[in-house]
């Protein structure tokens, strides 16, 4: 090539490298860019990419709290258990350490297949793995003695929530089981975390499912420690970089109180039924029990299968809390409330008699409706009437009586609501009325009805719940907290409304007197309990009858089978003249509410008054 | 001659600068390898033999390289042939040869071959050059690159393309010939998507624009990636506590992610600095071509340096998220012993197309 040639070769070589090395340039400027906004620009959230990555958090989970009666003895109290924990990343060949711990503690078949089952995932990331649950004091023993040969197992401490009164106060108390609702009471720790959370208790995250259990699970549940694992991207973990420890639950302090709540149970032996016992001056429920019952610690810590099956398929419902969710014609037991009624609205006064000739005519069609004895009480006032339990002045009243204005006495006693504060899913049943019936059956209100509910049947229907705030009411001359199980310190509910019901000073010293003489003269229908107590006691007994009768012969007839028998029911209140407590009963087929249901609240206030 | 056979070829600046860049490699490889000295002290072993290599491979006088160019390329291509009908099978791929203890990646010596033999095939051409040599030297680029691709290693294969294309551009192809095939390369790439590009590779594509589709599949790497750069802020992490490498998260620490390293531990400031040497060498081997000795010389040097030009801004684009995944190391301080040794035999020849002169002029 000639000179000329080669500089022109020369030249354009020159500005085509350059031309490629300033593409190099460029390029080399927009990595530069690009790791600036990537690291200065974007810092923060890079940042934080990087934390959640490496950062794993997982829940510690808190003992829950106890729950005490009034006195401050645990009803439900956390029992330790111990697990025979392995860390799996130690162990080289779980076939032999199986071999090497079998000697020490005793395992079945099941258990040895899902630990080898589960082994190798739990190794591959470096998490604890359960071997053997609730160990026997010998198994600890046996293990401890050799613990230097397993550096790679520990016993760790779990608990399960035991009440040592787990049939009394199953229903009242609720049980636990686990639950997957706590992942969302957390915001800091992801959802999907929770299956690694640290156990505290052997059956893993409960939570309360019925009862005082449910109503207080927030203030027993506590606060969830943390603890904060560095983690590698296979999610092994690697190093704990923070711990917080978790918060004990707040302890129940409830008004219940153990030995009545035995006694009570006691007095019902193996008949249905159910007992309410109310602290007049707080309000407290000192008493809530249901019969039949179940094991409130069997259902929290595992049954089995079939066990639950059978509790679900019996007959007598031993799930069913009667004594909140029970519908029961409160009978003769309303007849205080109907008097009361009455003079309130001036329909009658304590003087005043009527001829009880053992039946009622209603006048519009001569309608019969009879008394419970036959040829009746003759002359009778108000106290007789109460005394005696004359059905013929209450239907008298009755008949007297706008169904409306009785309706909203009723409801102003406690009737149609739900009066406990803090009961787990009572029932606020209903109050009857004209508009009731008419939404319900489609068919209007008839004299003869409001007639029946003077006597507490019909259409009337209440929870011995409702029964017992009634009582209380009356007790209490006609105010009373509204009740709770759980003392107010700690009631986290709203609310401390009281219920009131007005009636003159001397109206209420005569009722107390009267519902006094039902028990204690020698001519009220409770008198045969009389001599059970050295303590004075007001009450009404009723006898709710399941079949309308109009023959002796069917009346007969029914008697034999246990079902169709009436339920029998008292209120009682004492000891009088300064009543404290007051107490619901209710037998199911017990038949005569006086002699039944009378001596179980007797054994219930007996038990409350000598603390 | 005798002042002439005393005199060692040797340029400081590349040296130099070359030496600090694989000093720091070997420094962040014992990062990036969670402390593993037997992997670096195996590198140090490759990065020694490299400098070896290179001074020696300087020594030698361009025109032995313009001499045996023929027969190099044929090697290479026996060499690529052999591997691909008795090479292990890697991860779906025939990359290596294996030599004694040594593998070798056998699609390395391409990328040096190919150049020079380009660059002896049109050095002394008229300008400008002719379709005849255009077209001969396209069919071989494509064969070279098909060659490659086919492994498959798709990543290899264009930069062995592009080392070709380097060179027939800075030998006078015309700029209307190359806006025509950029055109027809624009028309033509649905049917390269189509297919030539495996799925595998469509989807690295695809994961470029939207990695937070498939954040545990495809675009794990580069979200990964992205976070340990960009978590590493203006200072970094510190040397051996970047969590996203110490911890895995981060894919290949050691190969094609190793920049992610540095950036995690070393922050913005250990980028520009690494960065600014890398534009060092770069400048001295463009200084070196526009003042070689001759026309063949600087075409060699030109198509080389911008090949390792190519290669490492591929990987850096790749691993900050701006380009799709695809297997190429950062040159200089991947882990990996082909790579190293092919680098350093091509700096071999740089220095010595840049320091030899011309004692006769023509």
């Amino acid at each position: 090539m000639i000179f000329e040639e080669r500089q022109i070769e020369k030249n354009n070589f020159s500005s085509r490298a350059i031309f490629l090395f300033a593409l190099v340039g460029v390029s080399f400027l927009a990595v530069l860019f690009q790791v600036f906004s990537l690291q200065v620009s974007s810092y923060t959230s890079y940042e934080l990419a990087a934390l959640n990555n490496k950062n794993y958090a997982i829940p510690i989970q808190p003992l829950r709290g106890e729950i005490l009666d009034r006195k401050g003895h645990p009803i439900v109290r956390n029992e330790p258990t111990f697990d025979l924990i392995t860390q799996p990343d130690l162990i080289t060949q779980p076939e032999l350490f199986l071999e090497l711990i079998k000697p020490v503690i005793y395992l079945s078949e099941v258990e040895e297949v899902q630990y080898l089952k589960k082994f190798k995932e739990k190794a591959f990331v470096n998490k604890e793995l359960v071997l053997k649950k609730n160990l026997s004091p010998e198994e600890i023993a046996r293990f401890n003695v050799r613990s230097f040969n397993f550096t790679n197992a520990f016993i760790g401490k779990r608990h399960r929530r035991i009440s040592d009164y787990p049939q009394v106060f199953a229903h009242v108390l609720g049980y636990t089981s686990r639950s997957n609702n706590q992942y969302d009471l957390s915001m800091e720790i992801p959802r999907s975390h929770w299956v690694d959370a640290e156990l505290t208790y052997a059956n893993g995250l409960i939570q309360g499912k019925t009862g005082l259990e449910e109503t207080y699970n927030q203030h027993l549940s506590g606060t969830h420690g943390t603890r904060v694992y560095e983690i590698n991207s296979r999610g092994r973990l690697v190093k704990t970089l923070e711990y917080y420890p978790p918060e004990k639950g707040l302890d129940l302090h409830t008004h219940l109180d153990i030995k009545a709540q035995i006694s009570a149970a006691n007095a019902l032996g193996d008949r249905k039924g159910a007992v309410v016992a109310i602290d007049l001056k707080s309000g407290g429920i000192n008493v809530l029990y249901s019969a039949p019952t179940y094991s409130v610690n069997k259902l929290s810590n595992g049954m089995s299968v079939d066990e639950f099956q059978d509790l679900i398929k019996d007959p007598n419902k031993p799930f069913f809390n009667r004594a909140l969710q029970g519908r029961y014609p409160p009978a003769s037991t309303i007849k205080p409330a109907i008097g009361m009624f009455g003079l309130t609205n001036q329909l009658i006064n304590w003087r005043e008699e009527i001829d009880d000739p053992g039946f009622f005519t209603l006048p519009e069609n001569g309608r019969i409706y009879r008394g419970w004895k036959k040829g009746g009480h003759n002359n009778v006032n108000l106290k007789k009437a109460l005394m005696v339990s004359s059905n013929t002045y209450f239907f008298k009243l009755a008949y007297q009586s706008d169904m409306k204005d009785l309706a909203s006495y009723f409801s102003s006693l406690g009737f149609g609501s739900s009066v406990c504060r803090d009961c787990y899913e009572e029932d606020s049943v209903f109050v009857p009325s004209p508009e009731w019936k008419y939404k319900n059956f489609n068919v209007p209100w008839f004299t003869g009805d409001t007639v029946n509910i003077g006597v507490g049947q019909g259409y009337l229907v209440a929870t011995p719940m409702q029964l017992a705030n009634y009582i209380s009411i009356l007790a209490n001359k006609g105010n009373l907290p509204a009740p709770a199980l759980v003392k107010v310190e700690n009631q986290s509910l709203d609310g401390n409304k009281s219920q009131e019901i007005s009636l003159s000073k001397q109206d209420w010293v005569k009722m107390h007197d009267a519902l006094t003489a039902v028990i204690e003269s020698d001519f009220g229908t409770a008198r045969s309990i009389r001599n059970l107590k050295d303590f004075q006691v007001a009450g009404k007994s009723g006898t709710a009858e399941l079949v309308s009768l109009d023959s002796k012969e069917a009346y007969l007839e029914v008697r034999d089978k246990e079902l169709l028998r009436d339920h029998s029911i008292i209120i009682a209140f004492g000891p009088m003249p300064n009543p404290q407590y007051a107490v619901s009963v209710v037998i199911e087929n017990g038949e005569s509410g006086g002699a039944v249901a009378g001596p179980v609240a007797i054994e219930v206030l007996k038990s409350l008054l000598n603390e | 001659m005798s002042n002439r056979s005393a005199k060692i070829y040797f340029d400081p600046y590349l040296f130099f600068s070359l030496f600090a860049l694989s000093a720091l490699g070997l420094f962040f490889l014992y990062s990036a390898s969670n402390a593993d000295t037997s992997i670096v002290l195996k590198q140090s072993v490759y990065v020694f033999l490299g400098f070896a290599i290179m001074l020696s491979v300087s020594q030698a006088d361009p025109d032995v390289f313009r001499r045996t160019s023929l027969v190099f390329i044929i090697f290479s291509v026996l060499l690529l042939g052999i591997t691909f009908l008795i090479g292990p099978e890697i991860n779906g791929a025939q990359r290596w040869v294996r030599l004694g203890p040594f593998s070798f990646q056998s699609s390395e010596l391409l990328k040096l071959a190919l150049p020079i033999f380009l660059a002896n095939f049109l050095f002394d051409k008229r300008l400008p050059i002719q379709s005849r040599e255009i077209v001969i030297s396209l069919a071989v680029i494509f064969i070279a690159f098909i060659l490659v691709a086919r492994q498959p290693d798709l990543g290899t294969g264009l930069i062995v393309g592009l080392s070709g294309l380097f060179v027939l551009f800075l030998s006078g192809l015309s700029w209307s010939f190359m806006g025509g095939a950029f055109i027809a390369l624009i028309i033509c790439s649905p049917l390269i998507w189509n297919f030539l590009l495996q799925p595998f590779q469509q989807q690295r594509i695809a994961t470029l624009f939207n990695p937070e589709s498939d954040p545990f599949g495809a675009g794990w790497n580069i979200i990964q990636s992205k976070i340990a750069i960009g978590s590493g802020g203006i200072f970094g992490k510190g040397f051996g506590e970047g969590s996203q490498t110490q911890l895995n998260f981060l894919p290949e620490t050691k190969t094609d992610f190793i920049f992610s390293v540095i950036g995690e531990e070393f922050g913005f400031f250990g980028v520009v600095i690494l960065l600014s040497i890398y534009f060092f060498v770069l400048m001295r081997c463009l200084y070196l071509a526009l003042n070689a000795r001759d026309r063949f010389c600087r075409l060699v040097i030109g198509g080389l340096t911008l090949t390792f030009a190519a290669n490492l801004i591929i990987n850096l684009c790749m691993v900050v998220g701006l380009l799709p995944v695809v297997g190429m190391p950062l040159p200089f301080i991947s882990r990996g012993g082909s790579s190293l040794i092919s680098l350093f035999f091509a700096f071999g020849i740089i220095t010595s197309m840049g320091t030899h002169k011309k004692f006769l002029p023509q």
